[in-house]
This record gives structure tokens, C-alpha cells and sequence, in this order.
């Protein structure tokens, strides 16, 4: 029997003692993939992050490869949005990428360990940025950001992979780059991945499992059974539609992009 | 032959440079310029309660003391507000609220407490700590200037590249490992610990100014973290010491100079931008 990475029963997540998320049962299998979707404000990010234990305000069970969060955070690796960062700080790429290891080592981080260094670059040649450690993260292209957010995700060798809309704001080919990444992430180290998402199309060649939210769990199954017309339409509302044309399947929510997925069946 | 009191503020302004210079480009990449404001201000709240119970115990050593134990107290309560979910800026809004209302009130705690008093220079010691009387430093003063000034110094220097991370992702930085809650209020406490060491050489008024504006010039200059360091610390040394000079020969209190100066700096830089 496959190990759950996790596993949530009757999860409510609460802020300031009111509940933003409630009744969640679901659960992700080691090794792969769910897409995390909702309209904004649906929890999403508050889920993600309960998870990353860096939000500890929740009832119910919920647990990381059997611990509760906060005992499985060596095992975790978030990426945050990346609009969330301030960029007047001028890291450069490798600086960046040495902070997802050095903080499990020490308290002080006067300089840079070598061996985190020579990590950095490994995992930077793995996301296809090798040879940019010197330059500037606030200088990369939003695709090549977004890439080395996920280097740095890598540094600690994570089971688990939490990724808050890591296509938000990147135009069509640098969401081309990040997908690819995320597939090779997928293929080649064969983490456990929970990505949240507006845009479900371009990331439904790599999700085994798909969840819907609104503040309470609509839909938890495989990509087929959740995203069907009358369950899209009650969440994003009558405009959204799910549609296979072809044998694929698409789904246009608010944004309307399309991109599509190769039936399995 | 340097008189004596000249050598002093000298040493004052290098030491001054030195903290300054370091901790200003991070108030400005963190976007603490409101919080150093409100902490600074917590001082001259500190300052009167010393000089209160300065006056009581006889002993006016204790303005510095209690002007530094106030101003750690008053950055814990931020820090605590925000963990309580308020905002960087309602949290220092609110303590610096409720501190300007304890600052007028121990006024005139202080003139009442003077009334009762045999006749102390007080008044010059209250307008020392808001303009900054750098020649009128004394030797236990520069003492303490640069005992405090070195701990803080090391302090900055070894957690120097952890307030960097801090600034660009506190929540990554938690996600990773790190304790950002505690660099958090390191960082706080520093930039409290820091006011309270120069507030008497630098003054209130201006303390501001010269805490802000040569991270800010600094960061307009360059994109490399050890030249922003570099024009931040040499900056500021520069115009202390020239403000000294300056001061010396035209009798205008220095930290008025040095806050024009950088003023006057940043002004042509972002004109020429």
C-alpha cells in the first residue's frame, strides 16, 4: 500500500479563531501530484501553508508522512508566490538557492558553506539555470525567478513540494519553462507535489489528483471526475466550462486559458 | 594640539559611522524607516523618565539606561502586535501613539520633580538628547558609545546575510529552517539598542535622517550588497566627520549639517535620475 504524504481528516483551519478552511478529508499519495483549485479567497494558500506548518491556528488531523506538520518540516519544501518577495533586497541567484539548506545547519550564516554552494549550482543546473549564480535575482526574467524559487525548494532534498501558484503572472513561454521543470521535478526525483493554481490547463499533463475548494472541499478525485461542467460551473460560475475536445479535456475558469490534457481512458 | 573634546567627537562620529552605516541600508531594504522613526522617538520618552529618575536617585546615569530599556521594551511590543496579526505599520502607529502620549506626560512628571529640585542643568540635557551635542560628549559617554557599539557591531555583522533573507522572504526563511521571529527581533532590539547608544551625538530630530538616507543613497548607487555596505559606511563617516569641521568653525550644531548634507546628496542623485 502506497505511504500517504498527507493526510487530512476533518481538517478546519481557523484564523483569529474563525475558520477559513473547514472539513477538509483528503489525502495525497507519495509521489504524486495534486492541483490545488479554487476561486480566490477559497483557502488555498492558507492550506498550503497549514500544511508547511507555518500556520499552526487548525482542528482535526493532519499529518505530513505520518507527523503532525511542524515535526515533518525537514521534509517540506513552500514556494511562496513569488510577488510576495522583496525585491529591493539584491540577492543574487546563488544566495538565494543557498537559503533553502543553510537554515537546517546553523543559526548564523556569516558566509556561505562551500558545500551549499556546490548544491546550489547542482540544483540550479537542474532547473536549467547553470552558469546564472552571479546574477541578480531581481534581474531574471519571471520564468527564470520562478525557477530558481524551485532550485531552492530542491536544496533540502524535500519529500513533499508545496507550490503556491507558481504560473501566476509569467507569460505562455515562461509558463512552457516552469512546466517543464515541475514534470522533470516529477519524473526524475519523483517528489510529492500539492500546486495551487488558477490556471488548472497548463499543469494537467502533471497532475495525477485534482482538488476543488471553496472554503470547504467540493471536489477530490483524478482530474477526470473533479473537473466536470457542472462542478466548474458551481464553482467559478456559469461562464467556466469543462470540455474535452478531441479526447482532451480542457478547463476554461475566468481566466479562459486553455491548454489540454491527453486522455488516459 | 586637537583639544580634547574635539578628539572625542571624533571618535564619536567614526563609531556613529560605523553602526549607522551598517544598519541603514537594511532599514531601508526591510522598509523599517517608520519603525526606526517611532523607535527613536521612544527615546526621548526614555530619556525624560531617566532624567526623572535620574533626579530622584541622584544618579544621572541612568537617562541612558532607562532611554535604552524603554526602547527595547517599546520594539518588543511591536514585535508582539505583529505577531497578533496587525500590520508593520498599524503596530508601530499604535505603540508610538500611546509612548507620545507617555512622553508628554512624563514632561511634566519632570518639571514637577525639577521644581522640587536644587537647580540642575537639565533643561541643556534635555536639548542635548533632540539636537545632538557631539562636543559635548563625555568620556563615560564615549565609552559606552563604543562598548555597546562593538557588541552591536558583531551582532550586525554575524546575522548580517539572515536580516538580508529576512528582508527577502521572512516567510521563506521560516519555511527553510530559520527562526524569523528571532532575527525579527534581533533586528528590532539593534535598531532600538543603536538609537539609544547615538541618540546624545547624533539628537533626536535628526537621528532619522542620518539612520535612513545613507541606505537610501547607497541602494541608488548599487545593486552589489558589499559596494552598497561600502558607500553606506563611507558615506556616513565622511559626512560626520566633515559636519565635526564644519560645526567646529561655524558653530551650527552638527547633525543639522549632516542631515543637510545627505539631504542635499540624495536630492542630486535623484535628480539626475
Amino acid at each position: 500500500m502506497d505511504m500517504n504524504a498527507v493526510e487530512a481528516e476533518n481538517l478546519t483551519v481557523l484564523y483569529g479563531g474563525q475558520p477559513a478552511l473547514e472539513g477538509l478529508t483528503f489525502n495525497v499519495e507519495e509521489g504524486k501530484t495534486m492541483l490545488l483549485l479554487g476561486p480566490n479567497g477559497a483557502g488555498k494558500t492558507t492550506l498550503l501553508r497549514t500544511i508547511a506548518a507555518l500556520h499552526s491556528e487548525y482542528s482535526g488531523k493532519l499529518l505530513v508522512f505520518g507527523e503532525p506538520p511542524h515535526k515533518a518540516r525537514d521534509l517540506i519544501s513552500y514556494v511562496p508566490q513569488s510577488h510576495s518577495l522583496n525585491e529591493r533586497v539584491p540577492l543574487t541567484a546563488m544566495e538565494v538557492v543557498a537559503m533553502g539548506s543553510i537554515y537546517r545547519e546553523s543559526f548564523l550564516h556569516f558566509r556561505i558553506p562551500t558545500s551549499a554552494m556546490d548544491k546550489a549550482k547542482e540544483v540550479l543546473g537542474f532547473v536549467g539555470l547553470a552558469g546564472m549564480e552571479n546574477r541578480l535575482f531581481r534581474e531574471l526574467s519571471g520564468g527564470q525567478k520562478q525557477r530558481v524559487l524551485l532550485a531552492r525548494a530542491l536544496m533540502s532534498d524535500p519529500r513533499l513540494l508545496l507550490l503556491d501558484e507558481p504560473l501566476s503572472a509569467l507569460d505562455p513561454s515562461a509558463r512552457v519553462e516552469v512546466t517543464a521543470v515541475l514534470s522533470k521535478i516529477k519524473r526524475e526525483r519523483g517528489l510529492t507535489m500539492i500546486i495551487t493554481t488558477h490556471d488548472i490547463n497548463p499543469l494537467l499533463e502533471i497532475g495525477d489528483r485534482v482538488m476543488l475548494i471553496n472554503k470547504r472541499l467540493i471536489e477530490f478525485g483524478k482530474p477526470e471526475e473533479v473537473l466536470r461542467d457542472d462542478v466548474v460551473k458551481s464553482v467559478y460560475g456559469p461562464l467556466a466550462r469543462a470540455v474535452k475536445v478531441e479526447g482532451k479535456l480542457f478547463c476554461i475558469t475566468g481566466d479562459a486559458h486553455i491548454y489540454h490534457r491527453r486522455e488516459e481512458m | 594640539m586637537i583639544p580634547e573634546y574635539i578628539l572625542r567627537a571624533i571618535l564619536a562620529s567614526i563609531a556613529v559611522s560605523v553602526l549607522l552605516g551598517l544598519l541603514s541600508p537594511i532599514i531601508n531594504m526591510k522598509g523599517l524607516a517608520f519603525l526606526t522613526h517611532a523607535t527613536f522617538h521612544s527615546l526621548l520618552f526614555g530619556a525624560v523618565l531617566g532624567m526623572v529618575f535620574g533626579l530622584i536617585l541622584e544618579n544621572l546615569s541612568l537617562v541612558m539606561i532607562v532611554a535604552l530599556i524603554v526602547t527595547i521594551i517599546v520594539v518588543v511590543l511591536i514585535a508582539e502586535l505583529e505577531k497578533k496579526g496587525f500590520s508593520s505599520d498599524s503596530a508601530v502607529g499604535i505603540v508610538a501613539s500611546f509612548v507620545a502620549g507617555l512622553t508628554v506626560l512624563s514632561f511634566g512628571v519632570l518639571y514637577k520633580v525639577m521644581a522640587s529640585r536644587p537647580y540642575f542643568p537639565l533643561s541643556e540635557n534635555i536639548v542635548s538628547y533632540l539636537t545632538g551635542e557631539i562636543f559635548l560628549i563625555t568620556l563615560n559617554d564615549l565609552l559606552t558609545l563604543v562598548v555597546g557599539g562593538i557588541v552591536a557591531f558583531f551582532i550586525m555583522l554575524l546575522l548580517y546575510r539572515d536580516f538580508l533573507y529576512l528582508s527577502f522572504d521572512p516567510e521563506g526563511l521560516e519555511s527553510y529552517g530559520g527562526n524569523s521571529r528571532a532575527y525579527l527581533m534581533i533586528l528590532y532590539v539593534l535598531v532600538g539598542g543603536i538609537g539609544a547608544l547615538i541618540v546624545k551625538t547624533v539628537g533626536l530630530i535628526t537621528l532619522q535622517v542620518v539612520a535612513v538616507l545613507p541606505g537610501a543613497i547607497a541602494l541608488m548607487m548599487s545593486s552589489d550588497i558589499r559596494k552598497i555596505l561600502g558607500v553606506s559606511l563611507f558615506l556616513t563617516l565622511g559626512v560626520e566627520l566633515s559636519s565635526v569641521v564644519l560645526a567646529y568653525f561655524t558653530g551650527i550644531p552638527p547633525s543639522g549639517l549632516a542631515t543637510i548634507m545627505l539631504g542635499v546628496i540624495y536630492g542630486v542623485l535623484l535628480s539626475r535620475r
